[in-house]
């Protein structure tokens, strides 16, 4: 057994045991934190009681958005096809979760009674609509992942239930999604006084719904194909072509949405004031919707693989930056205070981001993730002609009662 | 609602021209509430030196949370730690808190401060001595007050005097009392010679961000409902036209079959 193991350890590929380090190192550096408190081990003050870590939660839910995006169009509105690329997204999206689940802990002041969400709740918060739906969507992310650990286990029989339920959870868990997707923006609409007006909007709740669609939708496009070049796993591009559609018409219902909301609320004159915060709002604007729109109103774009991924990349920057900007850079500035984070913050942050790619790839590697994908035979060979040639179908692909 | 837009009961009356920075507020504050002096509930807001010599000035005030009639931060918080009690004073249950800290970026008077450098910190907040209020005295901070700048009592009575005072001497105060209607008015009223800004103090709009929030996120079980509603009835509604065309296609391929044999009769 233990022979078993260590065999299976040194043959795990290299990069995994670097993954290890460095989350070794985040880790030990967050149980610093948790010894010393928040002062030492951060650059948090009064002034700026929230940095970069909830820029980071803010992002990647928006970024893991394309579990609850891919479930609804695969389970409630039927794009079958597209069932293919469910397990990676949902496995992407349950290790986001997780990941915010672990940095929040880390910012709570108090996270030695974290359970208080539960056993004091004020309902008026939007904070506490999206640490309970948070809750309980990763739990039914777990759900929607399960038969990933089943199928080859001695728990096998569950597997039917498991698929009775699935449609009803999955709609239970796109609408919880929808909910604090959208309470991620309610939370800052409290903020009027500090928030930047180019940023501060009623309609925060809806921009941020809207983009975490986007930037959804753009995760499965480039996890598809950075793992069509790193796995030789991938799907094809006929379906990615399909998500790709949905881009310009979701960026462009958003790009509307903002500037009638500006137009309305007088404050177009603060898009041409110059200065910092002009400056970040176009490069939102014009790298991660205006161009995105372009590239993917184009036929050949969504069938290119190498462009869709530019695309793809440049849409999720532009959301990062989006979060970015309303939690961090567009508060409003206190005279001679500035946040920037501090070390141990940043190896935190870069520890966890570690250990859930290292969970990622393990998964991967011991689980049945990638076998519905179509595997591609040489994936160095380019993408279009591969495309044609006669898919080779790994055995023992098919998912439960597909 | 109602709960939120009741009449505070008790208030302060900071008069500006009063306050001569010896900050006995301060330490009176630091002794009542057994805190180090820099994490007092209290501190000072000043101007500056400002005016060309010989005429020179310098304003401060004493400052401490507003007590909102409809206060951001416990619209904000988590986990009801923050409460607006029935004197109208925003309380904190140290007990409750989960130090989320949303309600320092939610209050727009950037009151609450947080203890940096515990292992376990807390927020730091007024909460107008309410335990010494219990036993029939004033607030820690009117009480030492040696100027009498700092003024506690019946809100309506403080309301009355700010009034009054700016009303006999227009010539010494700007006319305008900072809490009256800043946030949707607060229980901490202030009257002073110079504008507000001056003094560094938050330009707060006349209703409370807080009625923002609520309208947002009171809608939101209704909204989640029509969510559930909505997905249920068209994954129903697909699922039937799928099956409806299946049965089409595997009509007309029945017909097709069956056709030859009619021909041939």
């Amino acid at each position: 057994m233990l022979q078993k193991l260590l065999h299976e350890l040194r043959t795990l590929p290299k990069f995994i045991y670097v993954l290890a380090a460095i989350t070794t190192f985040g880790l030990a550096i967050g149980l610093y934190r948790f010894y010393v408190g928040l002062g030492p081990t951060t650059n948090l003050t009064k002034a700026f009681p929230w940095g970069i870590w909830i820029s980071f939660d803010l992002s990647t839910v928006a970024l893991s958005g394309g579990a609850f995006t891919l479930a609804a169009l695969v389970y409630v509105f039927q794009f079958e096809d597209l069932h293919v690329a469910t397990r990676p997204t949902v496995l992407a999206g349950l290790l986001g979760y997780s990941s915010v689940l672990v940095i929040l802990l880390a910012d709570l002041g108090r996270w030695d009674r974290f359970y208080n969400v539960f056993l004091h709740p004020n309902v008026s918060s939007a904070l506490l609509e999206v640490s309970w739906c948070i809750a309980a969507y990763s739990l039914i992310l777990l759900y929607e992942l399960s038969p990933v650990f089943l199928e080859n286990s001695r728990f096998k029989w569950l597997l039917p239930t498991i698929k009775r339920f699935t449609v009803p959870i999955v709609i239970v868990g796109v609408t919880l999604s929808t909910m604090h997707q959208s309470s991620l923006g309610t939370m800052f609409v409290i903020m009027s006084p500090r928030l930047n007006p180019l940023w501060y909007s009623m309609l925060l709740p809806v921009f941020f719904l809207i983009s975490s669609l986007a930037s959804g939708i753009s995760l499965v496009i480039a996890g598809a194909n950075i793992s069509y070049w790193m796995f030789g796993r991938s799907l094809k591009t006929k379906t990615l072509s399909k998500l790709a559609w949905f881009l310009p018409w979701i960026l462009g219902f958003y790009l509307v949405m903002k500037f009638g909301e500006l137009l309305i609320a007088g404050e177009l004159g603060l898009l041409f004031e110059g200065g910092i915060y002009t400056v970040l709002f176009w490069t939102e604007i014009i790298v991660g919707i205006v161009i995105p729109i372009i590239l993917f109103a184009f036929k050949q774009v969504r069938f290119s693989r190498q462009i869709s991924l530019f695309g793809a990349l440049l849409i999720m920057g532009g959301v990062i930056l989006n979060r970015f900007d309303v939690t961090w850079f567009g508060m409003k500035p206190v005279p001679g205070q500035f946040y920037s984070p501090h070390w141990m913050e940043v190896a935190i942050l870069v520890g966890v981001v570690a250990g859930v790619v290292m969970v990622y790839s393990l998964v991967a590697r011991f689980f049945p993730v990638y076998e519905e994908t179509v595997a591609y035979s040489e994936p160095s060979v380019e993408a279009k002609h591969l495309d044609k040639l006669p898919l080779v179908q790994k055995q023992g692909s098919h998912a439960v009662g597909d | 609602m109602t709960e939120h837009t009741t009449k505070p009961r008790y208030g302060f009356l900071i008069d500006v021209s009063h306050c001569i920075d010896c900050r006995s507020c301060m330490v009176a504050c630091s002794v009542e509430n057994d805190v180090p002096m820099d994490s007092t509930r209290i501190w000072i807001k000043e101007t500056g030196v400002t005016g060309d010599f010989p005429n020179l000035n310098r304003f401060t005030a004493p400052y401490h949370c507003m007590h909102c009639v409809d206060p951001s931060c416990v619209s904000a918080c988590t986990v009801s730690a923050l409460t607006r009690n029935e004197d109208g004073i925003v309380v904190y249950d140290s007990e409750i808190c989960i130090g989320c800290r949303y309600c320092m970026y939610a209050c727009p008077f950037e009151v609450p401060n947080y203890e940096w450098e515990q292992q376990l910190p807390l927020v730091v907040k007024c909460d107008m001595c309410f335990a010494r209020l219990g036993e029939g005295q004033q607030p820690a901070c009117a009480a030492t007050c040696p100027t009498g700048a700092i003024k506690w009592g019946k809100y309506d009575d403080m309301l009355a005097e700010a009034h009054q005072r700016i009303n006999e001497h227009p010539d010494k105060y700007i006319q305008h009392i900072y809490g009256e209607e800043e946030n949707g008015g607060t229980s901490t009223l202030y009257i002073s010679p110079v504008p507000f800004e001056d003094l560094g103090f938050p330009i707060a709009g006349t209703s409370s961000p807080a009625f923002s929030n609520r309208l947002v996120t009171e809608g939101t079980p209704m909204v989640a409902g029509m969510m559930l509603v909505g997905l249920s009835g068209a994954y129903l509604t697909i699922k039937h036209l799928k099956e409806e065309a299946e049965k089409e296609r595997l009509e007309a391929e029945q017909e097709k079959a069956t056709q030859p044999i009619t021909e041939d009769k």
